[in-house]
């Protein structure tokens, strides 16, 4: 046990935070206002990762045989706690590399691999993630698209919702039903779906959270070429498992919390509360919250570097993240009184992107409820 | 970065556990906590095994000694783990006659450990001071919190001082040492209560398969765990001002929720002699109330970072 970088690693970390100064327009901020799903955002994101894809830097945590340089899980933790610091230029395509790709070099045919690892290793492709349904949030297994085989085709139908990104996507990670008679876990097959194909509708739901944030996706009589599905037919949930547990571990949003948290004093010592001491000890908490969030990340990650497979510390670790969002937050309108009300205030701004994570990929219940058992081994009855 | 313990880790872990397993545990520390008694003989034998004086050892260092100070506090050991391991290595650069007891000039408070240690150490500000102490110089102050606690009878002779500067340096340690000892508590007070709550049934089901207490409990548990990592790291890093607060405030304010979380799931059960949760739950409150609490060791966070020129990390 021990709590140093490696030397490679502080280098790295040095030269991407100078190429984020380098790379970054200056309208940047402007632009990352509306978060990674914001239209300037997500069509900037383009140019950016094919910028950190020429450093080689985009995929460096990939196996060499598919394009990446074999690095640690500590290396690519670095690119996500750099990016989120700024507000994540990568824009949606973090995903990509996250999860849908290694998803892919798991469960996909050569042909697959062959089209999207190069395009994701290029930075130029955007994804979305099709999971969540109007009667299937929490409990996802309740999802009820249908993509039912006629021939060398599935026929899908049905909706997705809350799918962010999904506005500039090129392709769609789809979990749908495929045996209509199958209940819960089986009889599900994920599809990575062409976005121009006929017969998607993408609506807006507008929310109060940021433009562009929610959508609803409409399929009707979408016709999939056999040739997207990815893994076995009726047995994607393993698919799904594979790809939630690399999702695990998730936007380093601590990263951006402790930031936020040393502008915040600034703003108090402009506004005279740094001399208050109720001021000076809420501070103090949340710092507390978002060094306790950036530990147990670590902890998830040091588990993942050893190739352990996922444990309830990844539910334990989005449990203090979410922690951490909240007691910034509280401190922005501690701080800013009721000028964290006004549109596009530091204030108001950093609570509108945080208020979402309790919920976005999965809901601090569901993670306590999964600390409790698996954790705790608190019995079930 | 690694965050599992080495083999070297282990090893202590395993020798320091294994001793505990036999000298210390609930039953132990009622029965000293009757007779109004720290443990001298666990004292002893911790200090002749070398398991106090972990942080100057050569091959290990004070992330180490937070390891046993650790596992010394969650097996309910009566000894003065965190002030002889940690803060007496830390000031004084050596180790100290144990046991070790830690005051504030001119607190007129209890002190945990004072009417049975040898020697005391002392914040007064910018200098920490050594006192031997005398016997009969504190007396026994009665209380439920499962540590003998003593007040000064008289005027404490001044001691010798440890240097400019060396208050702050006790300071640090101190708070690195109770958030240790609270982490070890908090944990074993977790353990007691969540087997509780597994066996006790009502309304025909356990207890804890009620998600009312399944999420009060879960969310307990990600409060100990970030209190474990903040203070090993707090260590690690040679207990720097702000770190040291951190870990300490985040520690002291967990163990407030710990204790009313712990308590209430227990029941009546829980406030009796006879379960064992009162031994880690009842320390819990002597730990966050030392030197001033949550509060002060919060305050002394945020200057270290926002206000002293803001290189307290
Ligand atoms: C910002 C954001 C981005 C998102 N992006 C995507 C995306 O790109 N793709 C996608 O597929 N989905 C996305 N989602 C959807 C997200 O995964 C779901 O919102 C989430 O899984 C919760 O589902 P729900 O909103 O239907 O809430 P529900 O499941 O209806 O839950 C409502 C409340 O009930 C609680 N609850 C539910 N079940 C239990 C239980 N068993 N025990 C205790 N409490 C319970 C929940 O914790 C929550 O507090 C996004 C959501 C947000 C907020």
């Amino acid at each position: 046990m021990e709590f140093s970088w490696l030397e490679a690693d502080l280098t790295f970390r040095r030269e991407l935070i100078d190429f984020l100064q380098r790379t970054l327009p200056e309208e940047w901020d402007e632009m990352a206002k509306d978060g990674p799903g914001g239209d300037a955002q997500a069509t900037y994101s383009r140019e950016f990762c094919a910028a950190l894809a020429e450093h080689g830097w985009l995929t460096q945590h990939w196996p060499k045989e598919y394009g990446g340089k074999d690095a640690t899980p500590w290396r690519h933790a670095i690119v996500g706690e750099e990016m989120w610091k700024v507000g994540e230029p990568r824009g949606a395509q973090y995903m990509n590399v996250n999860w849908v790709g290694p998803t892919i070099m798991k469960y996909g045919t050569e042909e697959q691999k062959a089209l999207h690892l190069p395009l994701i290793s290029s930075g130029n492709v955007l994804w979305c993630q099709g999971f969540s349904e109007p009667e299937a949030g929490s409990d996802l297994v309740a999802l009820r698209t249908l993509a039912l085989r006629e021939g060398d085709h599935y026929v899908v139908n049905g909706s997705k919702i809350w799918t962010s990104y999904v506005n500039h996507a090129d392709y769609c990670f789809l979990v749908a039903r495929s045996d209509p008679e199958s209940k819960r876990h089986q009889g599900i097959t994920v599809l990575l779906l062409p976005m121009d194909l006929d017969g998607i509708e993408v609506r807006e739901i507008p929310s109060v959270v940021g433009e562009r944030y929610f959508h609803e996706v409409f399929f009707t009589d979408v016709r999939v070429p056999v040739s997207c599905r990815l893994g076995p037919e009726n047995a994607g949930w393993d698919v799904v498992t594979y790809s939630l547990a690399y999702e695990r571990v998730g936007a380093a949003r601590y990263a951006r919390a402790v930031l936020t948290l040393d502008a915040l004093a600034e703003h108090a010592r402009e506004r005279g509360l740094l001399e208050d001491p109720t001021v000076l000890e809420r501070l103090s908490e949340a710092r507390e919250v978002c060094e306790m969030a950036r530990l147990l990340t670590y902890r998830v990650i040091d588990l993942r570097a050893k190739d352990s497979s996922p444990t309830a510390d990844t539910n334990v670790a989005r449990v203090a993240g979410t922690m951490a969002e909240r007691a910034v937050s509280e401190l922005a309108l501690a701080v800013f009184g009721t000028d964290a009300l006004v549109y596009g205030n530091f204030g108001e701004s950093y609570f509108r992107m945080a208020m979402t994570a309790g919920v976005a990929t999965g809901t601090t219940e569901v993670n306590l409820n999964l600390v409790a058992s698996r954790f705790l081994g608190l019995p079930r009855e | 970065m690694d965050l599992a313990p080495n083999e070297e880790q282990q090893a202590i872990l395993d020798a320091v556990e294994s001793l505990l397993g036999q000298r210390a545990g609930a039953a132990r520390a009622i029965e000293l906590d009757r007779l109004g008694e720290a443990d001298a003989d666990l004292q002893a034998e911790l200090d002749q095994s070398g398991f106090l004086d972990i942080a100057l050892d050569d091959e290990m260092g004070f992330l180490e000694a937070v390891l046993v100070v650790e596992a010394i506090s969650q097996a309910g050991g009566l000894v003065t783990a965190g002030a002889s391991a940690l803060v007496a290595p830390g000031v004084a650069g050596e180790s100290l006659p144990g046991p070790v007891a830690l005051m504030q000039a001119g607190d007129k408070g209890p002190v945990r450990y004072a009417a049975q240690a040898r020697t005391l150490l002392v914040d007064a500000g910018d200098e920490a001071f050594r006192v031997e102490i005398e016997p009969g110089a504190f007396e026994v102050v009665t209380s439920n919190v499962m540590f003998p606690l003593g007040r000064a009878v008289g005027e404490l002779p001044d001691g010798d001082s440890l240097g400019a500067g060396s208050g702050a340096l006790l300071r640090n340690w101190w708070r690195v040492a109770l958030a240790a000892e609270m982490v070890g508590a908090m944990q074993a007070a977790l353990d007691v209560t969540v087997e509780f709550v597994t066996g006790r049934r009502q309304f025909g089901r356990a207890i804890g398969s009620f998600q009312a207490v399944q999420h009060r409990l879960a969310t307990c548990a990600v409060l100990v765990e970030g209190s474990r990592w903040l203070v090993r790291e707090a260590a690690f890093r040679g207990a720097p001002p702000e770190a040291a607060a951190t870990a300490a405030g985040h520690a002291a304010a967990a163990a407030g929720r710990l204790f009313e979380e712990t308590q209430q799931l227990t029941g009546a059960m829980g406030y009796t002699r006879e379960h064992d949760l009162h031994v880690w739950s009842m320390r819990l409150q002597a730990l966050r109330l030392e030197l001033g609490g949550a509060g002060e060791h919060r305050r002394a966070a945020a200057r270290a970072r926002w206000l002293d020129g803001g290189s307290g990390a």
